[in-house]
């Protein structure tokens, strides 16, 4: 990928942000326009833009990895306590990985709060 | 006792059921020791990231969408898709006494085979230099054990001196001849028991080189005695060239805990020639703009912020540095040599011809120069070595003239005559230091005129069966010339009495 491949993909990407949030339908706008008017190398062009909106998403969104079951209305308050910590809305995702043995792990964009028995046991073995 | 219950104590901190936050990333390329990641948005500019299987990356470039990542350690197993920690650390190295006598890779970690590291502190690799108000003038000496070096282009605990010249010219060897120097003035220092004595303690760092040549520097280290008072830092050419890089920062970080706990320390980079090439090497896997010779824009930040780190700090100790450069073809006119001329407080020239002729150490009396001057040097050496180099570049100059003629008066003559017996009285073996007293006794009988009787060939002979004479017969006014630093009238006398005697002795 070149430098001007990655250029035009945050170009689009800033189009495809309303008020600093990202906008279905300007993605949506985006990828038509794209599609009309294809840039050199478009497969390297839609691969940076997915990976800008792939990381734009995952921070308004709270996955909760969990072992064992796990109540609806604790995936909301952790992601209430998400949305103000971060100051922007934070949807809850819950996914079970029984790997974690117990406890939680949940991923705000690059950062990940944990505290499972898995985690634990790894520390123990450092 | 207590240390079982702080083990059990941490113990517990670890299965304590807080909630932690790590930022964390994901490899999207690894090449050439080199990984690009996705994420990682709390990472600082040389910040330690911890990659899975326990390898250990420093962030280098912190781009808009991306952190370029040099590893350390064994990228094989990395690949696309893993995840990547912050740390929150800045790459540290342990320091202290306990390296003495060992050597370490460039994270710290020993590589000899003789068990554990028994250090308590640790220092950060990359740290700002000391500033202005702190340092003191260089003033004191450190003696090479070289004459030609110690007499003509002094250096003082503090300075940043160059070893230039092209390969295979003796630059590691007067380092080596240096560090051994220190270690025997420390052992006799140490045994006098003198309160004022200050032991100087020294780090050779060997960037890109051999393993072979790293194995011969320690075996000569350890067959003269002097690896109980250094530490070696090794990155050879078959490390990732991140260690290669990193390898003279962490050397640094050793010496200045040394100098910062109010001792007096000396630290060999060889070379930097390589250092910047490793440097070079990831700045272009990293996709930085290159500029001269491919070399990046910040190279020569690279050499000022390392040897800015050696210094004489006021009340505390001095971190002494002897960097080393490789030229190609004698051209000290390239773009990293030029550089580094241009940082250190002087340079010691070694050329390829005068090694060839025999002259060794082969150092060019002309191109050498050291800026701190005789400020670095004691008294009894100004008085013997004074004018030395004006009368070594004087028979330069004439016996260049002397090619071309056959007919010389009788001054030139002598003068010739006379530098010729200088470049023989300074030729040296190697891994042979020459203490400072037994220079000055040699130079003094030169200044003289004691060898000018002699057949010129057999002058260097004379000079070390002087030595021998000083040492075995003499030692009362070696260890007072040692003492007081100064000829004075009864001294020069006794010195005169003791040459006279050899004299006798030698042509007998």
């Amino acid at each position: 990928m070149t430098k001007q491949d990655q250029q035009l993909a945050r170009q689009l990407f800033s189009l495809s942000l309303v008020g600093g949030n990202l906008s279905t339908e300007h993605v949506g706008a985006v990828l038509q326009y794209l599609e009309k008017h294809p840039p050199a190398r478009p497969v390297a062009v839609l691969r940076a833009y997915q990976r800008l909106v792939r990381a734009e998403y995952a921070k308004g969104q709270a996955v909760i990895e969990h072992a064992g079951p796990i109540a609806d209305s604790l995936v909301q308050s952790i992601a209430t306590l998400m949305a103000r910590r971060y100051g922007r809305p934070v949807s809850g995702v819950a996914r079970d990985n029984p790997g974690l043995l117990a406890g939680l792990r949940v991923r705000v964009g690059d950062d990940v709060y944990e505290s499972s028995v898995a985690q634990q046991l790894a520390g123990l073995s450092l | 006792m207590s240390t079982v219950l702080e083990q059990i104590e941490q113990q517990i901190a670890k299965l304590s059921s807080k909630a932690v936050r790590k930022n964390t990333g994901v490899i999207r390329t690894v090449a050439d020791g080199v990984a690009k990641i996705d994420g990682l948005s709390d990472v600082m500019y040389n910040e330690m990231v911890s990659f899975p299987g326990g390898a250990i990356g420093i962030a280098l470039n912190l781009e808009q969408d991306e952190v370029g990542c040099v590893v350390l350690g064994d990228v094989s197993r990395l690949k696309e898709g893993d995840e990547v920690q912050t740390t929150g650390k800045l790459l540290s190295v342990p320091v202290g006494k306990g390296l003495l006598g060992r050597v370490v890779d460039a994270l710290g970690a020993p590589v000899d085979g003789k068990g554990p590291i028994t250090a308590t502190e640790s220092y950060p690799v990359e740290k700002i230099a000391p500033g202005i108000v702190v340092r003191k003038s260089v003033s004191q000496p450190l003696f090479t054990g070289i004459m030609a070096i110690d007499s003509m282009i002094p250096i003082g605990r503090g300075q940043r001196e160059l070893i230039i010249g092209d390969r295979g010219t003796g630059k590691t060897t007067i380092a080596i001849d240096t560090i051994i120097n220190q270690a025997k003035i420390n052992k006799v220092g140490l045994a006098s028991g003198d309160p004022k004595f200050r032991p100087v303690y020294s780090i050779y760092v060997a960037v890109g080189q051999k393993n072979s040549n790293i194995v011969r520097t320690i075996g000569a280290l350890e067959a003269a005695g002097a690896l109980e008072y250094t530490v070696i830092v090794a990155a050879p050419a078959a490390d990732n060239p991140a260690n290669q890089y990193l390898a003279p920062y962490s050397g640094a970080a050793i010496g200045e805990w040394f100098m910062e706990n109010g001792m007096d320390a000396l630290i060999v980079y060889d070379d930097l020639s390589k250092h910047a090439v490793a440097y070079r090497q990831i700045s272009l896997i990293l996709k930085r703009p290159s500029g001269r010779e491919a070399y990046p824009g910040d190279v020569f930040y690279l050499h000022s912020r390392l040897l800015e780190r050696s210094a004489r700090l006021d009340g505390k100790g001095s971190l002494t540095a002897l960097p080393i450069i490789e030229t190609l073809a004698g051209d000290v006119s390239a773009y990293i040599p030029t550089n580094v001329i241009s940082i250190t407080d002087g340079q010691i020239f070694l050329e390829t011809d005068l090694f060839n002729q025999g002259i060794r150490p082969a150092v060019s009396v002309g191109l050498s120069v050291s800026r701190v001057g005789s400020s670095a040097q004691i008294k009894a050496t100004k008085q013997v070595g004074g004018k030395l180099k004006g009368e070594l570049a004087q028979f330069r100059e004439l016996a260049a003239f002397a090619q071309f003629g056959s007919d010389l008066d009788a001054k030139t003559k002598s003068q010739l005559d006379r530098g010729s017996r200088i470049v023989e009285l300074f030729k040296q073996p190697a891994f042979n230091p020459i203490p400072i007293e037994q220079q000055v006794v040699t130079l003094w009988a030169m200044q003289k005129g004691f060898y000018d009787s002699l057949d010129l060939k057999g002058v260097t002979a004379a000079s070390v069966a002087l030595r021998e004479f000083f040492a075995t017969r003499k030692d009362a006014v070696l260890a007072e010339i040692r003492t007081k630093a100064a000829l004075d009238k009864d001294l020069e006398e006794k010195i005169k009495g003791g040459v006279e005697e050899w004299k006798a002795s030698f042509s007998a």
